[in-house]
């Protein structure tokens, strides 16, 4: 009902980012942003903290609402929808803490991924039908597939509070898949991982993007994001600083100033 | 197999237990752990706390017991009644208490079962008041009367029988791992999909109708109600059977309504101090096992399985 198609043309873009202004009593935490992601890509946003790009990430997520501004995904307008309605429409998110259910097993927690792509409710569980049993059949083989994907096949069983921080990373992702996801939103995944594992964070992300998600990150860590993406946004105190592929954002002016400094 | 010998064992404990002095506390056993069952979905699965859920036991007394009572219904008739005006009352307090969260649900929940306790003991015109209920009917199926022998234990197992399985399937299906996962974190669960807000409410009502189920059970087995039975430290009873059995654990349930029934009669022997004794007992079990009954013995288990085949490898080497 609230679907408005998008006004202007052009390439298809999965998520299209207008003008957006969000403040935090007297701080502007995000003024004038826009942007767009193609489908298929790694689209990053960087900037110093404090640029905005933990603000960005939750307005696009529907945890809170933008003052002024549109976003668009998939030609339709996202904002003011709920944060499970969005999950639904095949937007994902991971978190910048990871935030696992610690009381549940790896694969449970990759099984919860599926709620929106399964529908069995209280009387489908009460009444054990035919179909429920084979949907809970296909979630599994479903979570098995991503657990291997991400490499966390053997402790399917263990529980996920126990698993160490990089693997709980990766299963988090994990469970953002299993949503079947068109976009994938990572909130700084490279946090707290040492060198290596965010050498193969990076070549998991790469092989994401070419089962056909395309992905968002929000990051601090230039290593990463210079080497895997497509194009980067930079935000410095809430404005778009430049925007560019990684060749250009390294040669800009405005950011070597701003963010990566003078040698 | 576990459902064949938990069976079996209602079946055979109905029939070696003879004194009805023993029998009607074996009742009460099974009705309390109607209540601690749906308490524990609400509390152990899904992190929600509720400190007013006498008043949906008493919801669901009151109800038959005033139908047949006054309007000389069935009782029978008068049960798909309770629990259904019991599930509605459920549900238009569940939406907006449920946007609360931690202390401020409890006292919600508490000022709840407050209002209902007062209602219960001032409507006398329906309810009889402070001085309570008289006479109503014992159940009967077709000509067997459930008043005599075992008839009414068997009656409230066979309930409790049904309740288990219906919990058992539903944790172990995808609102199972939905409602664990509202427990766990309650953001990360909305980022999957889980409409976190509506599931709540469902599960509220879910444990008021098990509620309000064990309250027509009760109306019927004693024939008298009042008030007293349904006041705040009948809800403070029940999180206890759900805290002490084991959160999250459907036969921890059963063995925190059994613990809290029956150390009260063993405790007659300390005469004076038996409420003392009652609260170090408790106190106890939270020190030492603060996971509740079920986890820490299964978790002792555990831990003297890997020890002993630890010993044994060493033995081998």
């Amino acid at each position: 009902m609230n679907d408005q198609k998008a006004s202007t043309a052009g390439p298809q873009s999965l998520l299209k980012i207008e003008a957006l202004y969000k403040s935090f009593g007297g701080i502007q935490a995000l003024s004038d942003v826009s942007f767009e992601v193609l489908p298929g890509t790694i689209y990053a946003v960087i900037g110093p903290n404090g640029a905005g790009k933990t603000t960005l990430f939750n307005i696009i997520t529907g945890i809170y609402p933008a003052e002024a501004g549109a976003i668009f995904y998939a030609e339709r307008e996202i904002r003011s929808k709920k944060v499970h309605e969005l999950v639904n429409r095949g937007i994902a998110r991971t978190f910048q803490n990871v935030e696992l259910f610690e009381s549940m097993t790896v694969l449970e927690n990759v099984l919860v991924g599926r709620h929106v792509r399964t529908r069995c409710g209280f009387w489908g569980a009460i009444c054990h039908f035919p179909w429920v049993r084979n949907e809970e059949q296909e979630a599994h083989q479903k979570a098995m597939e991503l657990l291997s994907f991400v490499g966390l096949e053997n402790v399917a069983q263990s529980r996920s509070a126990d698993l160490p921080f990089g693997w709980q990373r990766f299963l988090e992702i994990a469970r953002a898949l299993a949503t079947d996801p068109r976009l994938l939103l990572l909130d700084e995944p490279a946090s707290g991982l040492n060198a290596v594992e965010t050498e193969q964070l990076g070549i998991l992300l790469q092989q994401i993007r070419d089962r056909g998600v395309t992905l968002l990150l929000v990051e601090h860590d230039m290593s990463l994001t210079m080497g895997i993406s497509d194009r980067i946004l930079v935000l410095n105190q809430g404005r778009k600083l430049a925007e560019g592929a990684p060749r250009e954002i390294q040669a800009d002016e405005a950011v070597i100033n701003a963010y990566l400094g003078r040698e | 197999m576990r459902h064949v010998v938990f069976a079996l064992f209602i079946a055979l404990t109905g029939w070696w237990v003879t004194n009805p002095y023993y029998v009607q506390l074996l009742t009460f056993i099974g009705i309390y752990t109607i209540l601690a069952l749906g308490l524990n979905m609400l509390m152990g699965y899904a992190g929600q706390i509720s400190l007013g859920h006498a008043a949906f036991y008493g919801l669901g007394a009151y109800i038959s017991a005033i139908t047949t009572v006054h309007w000389n219904w069935s009782p029978w008739v008068a049960l798909p009644l309770a629990l259904l005006i019991t599930a509605l009352i459920a549900f238009l307090i569940a939406v907006p208490m449920l946007k609360l969260t931690g202390y401020y649900l409890g006292m919600g929940t508490l000022g709840f079962g407050m209002i209902l306790y007062v209602l219960f003991r001032e409507w006398s015109s329906l309810t009889g008041g402070a001085s309570g209920l008289v006479g109503i009917p014992a159940l009967t199926l077709g000509s067997i009367s459930l008043d005599s022998g075992n008839g009414y234990f068997y009656l409230v197992w066979g309930v409790v029988f049904v309740c288990f399985i219906i919990c058992e399937r539903i944790v172990n299906s995808r609102v199972g791992r939905a409602l664990r996962a509202i427990h766990d974190s309650e953001r990360a669960a909305g980022a999957m999909g889980v409409n976190t807000s509506r599931l709540k409410v469902w599960v509220f009502v879910l444990s008021a109708v098990f509620a309000s189920l064990a309250g027509f059970l009760y109306a019927h087995l004693v024939s008298f109600i009042s008030p007293t039975s349904f006041d705040f430290i009948v809800s403070i009873r029940i999180v206890t059977m759900v805290v002490i059995g084991g959160m999250a654990s459907i036969w921890g349930s059963l063995l925190g309504a059994s613990l809290l029934t029956l150390l009260p009669e063993w405790l007659h022997v300390f005469a004076d101090y038996e409420m003392m004794v009652y609260g170090l007992v408790l106190m106890a079990v939270m020190i030492f096992l603060p996971q509740g009954l079920t986890r820490g013995i299964l978790d002792s288990y555990e831990r003297s399985k890997s020890k002993y085949s630890r010993a044994s490898i060493a033995a081998q080497d």
